[in-house]
């Protein structure tokens, strides 16, 4: 793959609009439709497009790590559905055991994954690929039909709403955001992840172990996919095979649009989030615009091409 | 094991698979009775066409370094428009609006991937993000209008008891195998898909043969949507919501092409292993229906064959 950048932006302009430009979608869609529609402008619509917001900023922390690092993960839809499952049907033990075997079994997975893609040497999109068939399997044995018992206090702990305004949720959107912005910056992983993601060989060569930063990125991304699936579990109420399916491709559009390159080792979390706060604001914006909600897969699809184009147009980067 | 041993190990793989196939069949045949009937492995063939050739198509696009993650959309989008088309009982024209449909859809990715310089997935995640909605506009979801005769006498037809559709996607196959081997065009799609540098330093306009392999999956693509129309005779919505239309078989004709022995970094491999590949997730399929055993199994052992074919072809193909 030929892969460089052709000069880098030179303005502070043009810095400040690479960092920032997803924000300025972000902005763009609420101002807009805060001024179109008066119901927009209300602290119901902001609580649900936060709620939905979550999920989908979980599995794409997950997913910036893997894409930094020059990989690809298709588990994670299925490894967020498989939490569901098992909460559903070990919940009734206790919530503790029960978030705790959930953490576990992604441990595992995760490490799976990434031992196949390091040491195994096999394309990520296909281990995780093979992964995910298998998992899916697994979520409808456990789980055939959506059913299963969630206890009310888990749930009204993760949606702990005070006036309105859901305050766990926005925690945890807060707390996935330090994290992985942190980590990605500040911490020796972090940066092992961006060298990894660059150029691997030259990582290898000073002395960063690609092999073990792999099998860590892939650990993560289950991690926070299982995280993502408790917080599905405890907003649907019950535990459903297939919930994971949608966050896969959900992920994908949250990192891509984010900035984060297919390429490896450009990009960041901060991008992810804003773009997971765009795609659960269209199917509200569409709504209260009384737009049919079909239309958001359309205007995120355009949204997400767009995006991806601008940015290169303004990096000025030639061929992937 | 040295480079020379990998690529002959490389090489005969086909014929390892086929072997494999070869002593499944048999031991099914002797552990199922009605398994190793012509009937039955006919019906096989016959269930599996739909996915062989967009397994074909994959194949292609895989093999040119790319990847078209829109194909399972292009699919549902044909059946959808199809139907809805030939409700008056026209056959002929819907059909070619069909083809024409997955071309444009195939040049729209091509355009974008090797003119715009998207990257490939990205480029085709969002084509198949616009037409699930595409498709929920304008069917809201629901299946409506029917196949026309024709098309459904084409489906279902046989000739000296062998399925028509069947004898499609194995002329697809060789044809397509012919052209990868024999013309300057196949032969620049897997250049393309081995070393772009190399391509782009020989003179190859990569650009054309991009938009060229994407267009041939788009119109592959409709071509599976109509047969399956025919099948079928009306569309019913079978697609997940929200996950994108058709990522269910997308994502199983990239298996089938992984199992096939393709290298999914491009450039090396052919339809005939796809071919092969979907066969043998068939029969595996079939084996595991007859057993009694559900979904569930099936998807799960799909998961089991990628990850150890894999994880042999590891071994065997990567330098």
């Amino acid at each position: 793959m030929v892969k460089g950048i052709r000069k880098m932006p030179d303005s502070r302009l043009k810095k400040i609009l690479l960092d920032w430009h997803i924000y300025l979608v972000l902005a763009v869609f609420w101002i807009v439709s805060c001024a179109a529609s008066p119901f927009f402008r209300t602290i119901d619509t902001f609580s649900t497009i936060l709620v939905s917001a979550v999920p989908i900023a979980l599995v794409g922390l997950g997913q910036t790590f893997v894409v930094l690092s020059r990989g690809f993960d298709l588990s994670i839809g299925a490894v967020a559905g498989l939490a569901t499952a098992v909460a559903s049907v070990t919940m009734h033990f206790g919530i503790g055991p029960s978030i705790g075997l959930i953490i576990i079994i992604s441990l595992v997975i995760g490490a799976i994954n990434g031992l196949g893609v390091s040491k195994l040497n096999i394309d990520s999109f296909v281990m995780t690929l093979g992964m995910m068939f298998f998992l899916t399997g697994v979520n409808f044995l456990i789980r055939p039909s959506p059913g299963g018992f969630i206890p009310g206090t888990f749930k009204r702990i993760l949606l702990y709403h005070v006036a309105g305004f859901p305050l766990v949720p926005f925690l945890i959107l807060l707390l996935a955001a330090i994290v992985g912005i942190l980590v990605l910056q500040k911490r020796k992983f972090g940066r092992e992840i961006y060298a990894v993601g660059g150029a691997p060989q030259s990582a290898q060569m000073s002395g960063v172990n690609v092999d073990r930063t792999r099998i860590k990125v892939f650990a993560v991304s289950a991690l926070s996919a299982a995280m993502a699936g408790l917080f599905i579990s405890a907003r649907i109420g019950s535990g459903n095979a297939e919930a994971g399916a949608p966050y896969l491709f959900d992920s994908f559009t949250a990192v891509f649009m984010g900035g984060t390159l297919v390429t490896g080792g450009v990009g960041g979390y901060r991008g992810t989030v804003a773009s997971a706060l765009i795609i659960a604001s269209i199917g509200q914006i569409l709504q209260f615009l009384g737009i049919t909600i079909w239309y958001h897969f359309i205007v995120k699809g355009l949204l997400l091409a767009g995006v991806a184009g601008i940015q290169l147009f303004i990096v000025g980067r030639r061929r992937a | 094991m040295n480079r020379v041993g990998r690529f002959q190990l490389f090489a005969v793989q086909p014929i390892i698979l086929t072997l494999a196939l070869i002593v499944i069949i048999t031991i099914a045949g002797f552990l199922t009775p009605g398994f190793l009937t012509f009937r039955h492995l006919k019906m096989v063939l016959y269930c599996n066409t739909m996915l062989g050739i967009l397994a074909l198509a994959q194949t292609l696009v895989i093999l040119s370094g790319g990847i078209d993650l829109s194909i399972g959309s292009t699919y549902w989008i044909t059946v959808m428009l199809g139907a809805l088309f030939m409700v008056d009982g026209n056959f002929i024209v819907p059909s070619i609006v069909c083809i024409v449909v997955g071309a444009t859809i195939g040049i729209i990715n091509g355009v974008g991937v090797s003119r715009l310089k998207i990257p490939h997935v990205v480029m085709t995640l969002a084509m198949m993000i616009i037409l699930t909605g595409t498709l929920y506009v304008t069917t809201g979801g629901g299946g409506r209008g029917r196949a026309a005769p024709e098309l459904i006498s084409l489906s279902t037809g046989r000739i000296f008891g062998f399925p028509i559709i069947s004898l499609v996607w194995i002329s697809l196959t060789v044809l397509f195998h012919i052209i990868l081997k024999m013309t300057a065009f196949g032969w620049k799609v897997r250049a393309l898909g081995s070393n772009l540098s190399a391509c782009y330093c020989s003179g190859i306009s990569i650009w054309k043969v991009q938009v060229l392999v994407y267009m041939i999956s788009g119109i592959l693509a409709a071509l599976a949507g109509l047969l399956y129309l025919g099948w079928a005779r009306t569309p019913y919505p079978t697609f997940q919501s929200g996950a994108g239309v058709g990522a269910d078989i997308m994502l199983q004709s990239i298996a089938a092409v992984i199992i096939g022995g393709t290298m999914f970094s491009g450039g090396r491999g052919g339809v005939e292993r796809t071919f092969l590949g979907v066969l043998i997730l068939a029969v595996l399929f079939s084996i595991l229906g007859m057993a009694g055993l559900g979904m569930e199994w099936q998807i799960m052992l799909n998961g089991v064959i990628i990850l150890v074919i894999v994880g042999v072809h590891s071994r065997i193909g990567q330098q």
